[in-house]
């Protein structure tokens, strides 16, 4: 299920909130619109945090994590740190990490079993990547960007990059993720997945711009409503090729 | 915004008159309005030609942009530029923006003639009425466009009030002849409100509705309907649906009304068919039984039905039957239609070189088999029994956005959110504890591991097995193999130089801002001389010598005057005047005492200066009070003192009585 929605009039949601399978972060904000987007779909499964890192509210750029763990960076607070792990579960790793490429959301794409990283990341914090998330790490680019976690969104179920990724890009990826990959927009033709959608197994979040076809793209590739992702070269074929030409 | 596609937003054409009356207004504003007949006379000229000027250029801008605002139907796609030419005729329109053209060249002509006549002008009465007969000439050559600006801002009103069509979308065209259902066909797929009245030609123009349908977004456009005659004849309202027929590349829904409710015979509606099919090569056409609900295709008599078949024999046409007062069949006219434009489209683009640019996007990349790992999604088994969030449910669930809309309603103040509320924690009684962020000066934070007693141990522990172990000791000479070594003694050398060089500069700069003493002035203790000498090699015996020489004299001269003065003191102050004669004892006015090495020796005053010049003691006591007085300290604590503003009286006698005159209000 992909719902809509917005923070503070921006569509890049994917800027101030966080989705993984075991919990979400979302910014603190003058209301609480945002973060009820999230309770109404996610309440009662996994916990939802009301949270700034370094006293910043662009969570979702800052942090990394899956179901194992969550990755913050150095400019995090100890009080924020606190709060994070006396509202996370104990099973989800908290590591914050000094490395100089700060904003982790950016440079790591991860599901609960792979990540892609910037090329220029730390060799300790590749490390400290793979023992925290207990992943896979590998330094790659998305079409030719180093912010491999700007984009793309991954999930154990599929994944969306960068609209310029060419076929063999896409094989290559697909087969270091081991989810099927699809290349495609969000927010009207936006090329920043990671800014425009948050994604676990079961539900996503996208930016209010997003359109039907971007949408149901969306929900095939991560298969939200029970269809596989082959719907993209079945059904939706046509529509796409008569959207994108 | 532009309110049709490829056509700008266009701004009011005034009429003549207003158009006049803003560009005299805009003259008088802004261009100089004083001038005298005595100035010179190129200020004069210079005064008029440059109003004349002005006037024409203010002309020349706003007829220019009306020129260039309205657009050039040769470069609009072609079915706007047909539109607008059924609508508002072509030549009519190309006339009217031809005149404004000459108007504006007319007007250029006139202020050019009259700026030549004015350099020749011999005073400000010739100038001035120059002006004003180029002025005058130029409203009248507006005067005169009164019809074509009439005209022109009909046609902006038209053009802004027409449909947002997009020539190049995915489109659904209805058409028909009038009163077969198309509008309430429209109305009932679009959310377009399209008149509908049991009359032909309710429908006057194009109108346009969208809708949604596998993901994407089409446009329906509803067309007056069409008469079977010769184009020739067809007036404006059938024409705009010919030439949306003619241009839009659509798909076409032909619809026919078997009922003939709407006046017209199947024969003549079959007909109609045949005369503008040859506008539906190269689109989908789509043959729409509309009315089923009184008339079906099955239910026509044999004569009717072969017309029919007439045009069903043309293997791309298909038919599909609805009502749109049942609707029945409704959906199925908007899918059946929908597909066969989306194929057709898919199939025109396949053939096109753009679809290499989007080969990557309807491309599923699926994985190759690395490893055995599985990899399986991870959704909790909360999911599948959640009931999905409904806002109208009434046992929904409280969301914060509730709680904050409820308190503001209530006015009970601003609404915070409980970050503690969902703390995970052993005891919740722990959640809302005041935790210190300091103690003892140490940050607690740091502090927070429980393990960290034993974590510090074991590496206690570690390090003291590695230094048993030896691990610190040989390691390091080894470690500095040849290679280090030179690399080391390099880095070595450099620094040495570096810190020299840098010495050196700071030298060079020590002295730069300070007073030099001078060598001979400065004070050198005969130890620190020697070894100087010594040092370079000199012999200071000779200077050693002298300076023990000077010094025994010194000190004989000391004793001696230590010795005068004690029998000065026995003898006192008489005995002193008495010796005055003595040669020995008394040196002569001017010539100080010496002693046997010629150095001078200090004496007491003769006489008490402090009392020098004062007469009596009463003198000395006032003289010693002044100087007290002068010699005091400073106020230190800023109390008042001489040096403040002191008014000694606020209302002065002199200032307040009486007739005030010039210069006795301000007193200081």
């Amino acid at each position: 299920m992909a719902v809509r929605t917005q923070f503070e009039n921006s569509t890049d949601i994917g800027v101030f909130s966080k989705l993984t399978n075991a919990y979400c972060l979302t910014a603190l904000a003058s209301s609480t619109n945002f973060y009820s987007v999230f309770e109404s779909e996610l309440a009662d499964v996994i916990p939802i945090v009301h949270t700034t890192i370094g006293g910043t509210r662009i969570v979702g750029r800052l942090t990394a994590g899956n179901r194992h763990g969550l990755l913050v960076p150095s400019t995090t607070t100890d009080q924020e740190l606190q709060h994070l792990r006396n509202s996370l579960p104990p099973s989800v790793a908290i590591q914050r990490i000094e490395e100089r490429l700060s904003a982790l959301g950016n440079v790591i794409a991860c599901n609960d079993y792979v990540a892609l990283v910037h090329p220029d990341i730390d060799r300790e914090t590749e490390e400290i990547i793979a023992d925290t998330l207990k992943v896979e790490v590998f330094r790659q680019t998305v079409a030719s960007n180093v912010l491999v976690g700007s984009y793309c969104a991954l999930s154990n179920q599929g994944g969306l990059v960068h609209p310029k990724t060419s076929r063999s890009e896409l094989d290559e990826l697909s087969s270091l993720l081991q989810v099927p990959l699809v290349a495609g927009t969000v927010n009207r033709g936006s090329e920043v997945i990671g800014a425009g959608l948050v994604v676990n197994d079961w539900c996503a979040f996208t930016g209010l711009d997003t359109t039907a076809t971007e949408i149901s793209v969306i929900e095939a590739t991560f298969r939200l409503q029970g269809q596989t992702s082959a719907a993209v070269i079945n059904e939706m074929r046509d529509s796409l090729i008569d959207h994108y030409a | 915004m532009s309110s049709v596609a490829g056509l700008q937003r266009i701004a009011p054409v005034p009429t003549s008159s207003d158009f006049i009356d803003i560009v005299l207004n805009a003259t008088m504003r802004k261009t100089p309005t004083v001038i005298h007949k005595n100035f010179k006379i190129s200020r004069i000229r210079n005064f008029y030609m440059r109003k004349v000027k002005f006037t024409q250029d203010t002309f020349d801008e706003k007829l220019g942009k009306i020129i260039s605002e309205f657009p050039v139907l040769d470069n609009l796609h072609p079915f706007l530029s047909s539109l607008l030419n059924v609508l508002y005729d072509k030549n009519h329109y190309k006339l009217a923006l031809g005149q404004i053209n000459t108007a504006r060249h007319l007007i250029s002509q006139v202020a050019k003639d009259y700026n030549r006549l004015l350099k020749f002008g011999d005073s400000l009465y010739r100038c001035k009425q120059l002006k004003k007969a180029a002025l005058g000439r130029m409203a009248t050559i507006m005067r005169r466009q009164k019809d074509p600006l009439a005209y022109l801002e009909q046609v902006r009103q038209h053009i802004s009030r027409l449909p947002a069509i997009d020539p190049n979308t995915r489109t659904l065209l209805i058409c028909g002849y009038p009163n077969v259902g198309k509008s309430s066909f429209v109305n009932k797929i679009t959310r377009a409100d399209v008149d509908v009245q049991p009359y032909a030609f309710t429908t006057k123009s194009l109108f346009v509705g969208h809708m949604d349908y596998k993901y994407l977004r089409w446009q329906v456009i509803d067309t007056p309907g069409v008469l079977d005659h010769p184009l020739e004849e067809m007036n404006t309202i059938e024409m705009q649906s010919i030439t949306a027929l003619a241009h839009l590349r659509s798909a076409v829904l032909y619809f026919m009304d078997l009922s003939e409710q709407c006046g017209y015979t199947i024969e003549a509606q079959c007909k109609l068919f045949h005369s503008i099919k040859p506008l539906f090569t190269n689109k989908p056409t789509i043959l729409v039984i509309n009315k089923i609900d009184i008339v079906r295709l099955s239910d026509l008599s044999p004569e009717n039905r072969a017309f029919v078949d007439t045009i069903l024999s043309d293997k791309s046409v298909t038919v599909v039957e609805a009502s749109t007062y049942s609707e029945e069949g409704v959906m199925d006219v908007r899918n059946v239609s929908c597909d066969a434009l989306l194929a057709h489209r898919v199939e025109q683009k396949l053939k096109g070189n753009r679809i290499e640019m989007v080969a990557n996007k309807i491309h599923v990349a699926v994985p190759q088999k690395r490893d055995d790992v599985e990899r399986k999604p991870f959704i909790p088994d909360a999911v599948k029994g959640r009931v999905k969030y409904d806002k109208e449910d009434p046992n929904r669930r409280k969301l914060q956005r509730d709680e904050e809309q409820e308190m503001e309603l209530s006015g009970m103040g601003i609404y915070s959110a409980d970050t503690k509320k969902d703390y995970i924690l052993a005891d919740d009684s722990w959640k809302y504890d005041k935790i210190p962020e300091f103690l003892n000066g140490k940050n607690v934070a740091d502090f927070i591991d429980p393990d960290i007693a034993e974590k510090l141990d074991a590496l206690e522990r570690e390090e003291e097995a590695l230094q048993a172990q030896g691990f610190y000791d040989s390691d390091e000479s080894e470690m500095l193999d040849s290679d280090e070594e030179e690399f080391r003694d390099a880095a070595q050398q450099i620094e040495k130089k570096k810190a020299s060089i840098k010495k050196i500069s700071q030298e060079k700069n020590h002295l730069q801002n300070r007073p030099i003493i001078p060598r001979k002035k400065k004070h050198v203790t005969l130890s620190e001389f020697t070894t100087g000498m010594r040092k370079s090699g000199h012999d200071p015996l000779v200077l050693e010598k002298r300076a023990a020489r000077l010094m025994d004299q010194k000190k004989e001269a000391w004793e001696a005057a230590e010795a005068r003065d004690a029998e000065a003191s026995a003898s006192g102050d008489i005995e002193m005047d008495v010796d005055m004669d003595g040669e020995e004892s008394r040196p002569s006015k001017g010539k100080p005492i010496r002693t046997k090495s010629g150095m001078a020796v200090s004496r007491a005053p003769r006489s008490n200066r402090q009392m020098a010049g004062l007469a009596t003691v009463g003198q000395s006591d006032k003289a010693n009070e002044l100087r007290d007085f002068a010699q005091r300290l400073p106020n230190r604590l800023a109390k008042a003192s001489e040096s403040d503003r002191h008014v000694p009286i606020t209302r002065p006698k002199w200032m307040l009585a009486g007739k005030r005159k010039g210069g006795k209000t301000d007193r200081r």
